[in-house]
């Protein structure tokens, strides 16, 4: 499943959460700053999008979904080249949760659920607060 | 009722909900995230956790219920509830989420059943609390009022 919200200012960002309050909540934070933002329910519909040739500036990735968890989808999107900034989302997640999700390739871990500041945080950190799109 | 004692009920009973735990900060942040361009975005978004959880919870009678539990589809459930909770703000069901996952983890068949019956305890509870937040809300502005925000 993909949802894509049409943006004026260029960012992109994929959101990929098998919850869909979570989806919900993360798709008002990004319409409030502007980026268009689309959906995948598990990490297998993520890998399909970016292999359809689909190109983000951000992707954020919870980390347990069933058919393809965070870091199955992380490795492989790493493996076909994928240099997008990759930010895990995980509540309660143990340090070795971390470590692997890290390890698998992603850039950063944030503790959901997502608050306004934390994101905003995320936003600044890879630049998508000036409306410009990374190089990937 | 005179619009200036509507909204200190409204607030006095927003307090309560904070202090007595139902609800905790994200809720604020929903809150925080409804403007002009989505008026309804809390209402929306608790209106579909209610929905998620109602479902959630009857899939976990069914799947506990069973001869041969299958913890894993129980651990899957919770793990949703626990998630949705928390993005909402109902810490207190969350809170009994986390407690559900270890059972599910040591496959106890029966600390899960009391977990059920805690989680589904709790769930209602804060659905009553919540649509009585939101029936206040409405009575304010019906009087021509707006609704105070605790931030």
């Amino acid at each position: 499943m993909a949802a894509l919200a049409i943006s004026s200012c260029g960012r992109r960002a994929l959101l990929v959460d098998d919850n869909v309050i979570n989806r919900m909540v993360v798709r008002k934070l990004m319409e409030e700053q502007g980026i268009a933002l689309e959906e995948a329910e598990n990490g297998k519909k993520a890998v399909e999008l970016v292999k359809e040739g689909r190109v983000f500036d951000l992707i954020l990735m919870d980390r347990e979904m069933l058919v393809m968890d965070g870091p199955q989808a992380t490795k492989q999107l790493r493996s076909l080249g994928v240099t997008t900034p990759i930010v895990a989302l995980s509540a309660d997640a143990m340090q070795s949760d971390k470590d692997s999700f890290l390890q698998a390739g992603a850039d950063d871990f944030v503790e959901k659920p997502l608050s306004i500041d934390k994101f905003a945080l995320v936003l600044t950190k890879y630049g998508l607060q000036d409306g410009q799109a990374a190089d990937q | 009722m005179e619009i200036g004692k509507l909204q200190r009920r409204y607030l006095d009973f927003t307090s309560t909900l904070f202090h007595e735990g139902f609800l905790d900060n994200q809720f604020t942040q929903l809150q925080q995230l409804q403007d002009e361009s989505s008026p309804e975005f809390v209402l929306e978004v608790v209106t579909l956790f209610f929905e998620d959880s109602e479902k959630l919870l009857d899939e976990l009678s069914r799947t506990l219920d069973q001869q041969a539990v299958d913890f894993k589809k129980v651990d899957a459930h919770v793990h949703q509830l626990k998630g949705s909770s928390a993005s909402i703000g109902a810490q207190r069901v969350k809170n009994v989420c986390v407690a559900f996952r270890n059972f599910c983890e040591e496959m106890n068949q029966e600390g899960c059943l009391r977990c059920l019956r805690q989680v589904r305890n709790e769930y209602f509870l804060v659905k009553n609390k919540l649509e009585t937040l939101f029936a206040l809300e409405q009575q304010i502005v019906a009087a021509g009022g707006s609704v105070p925000m605790m931030w």
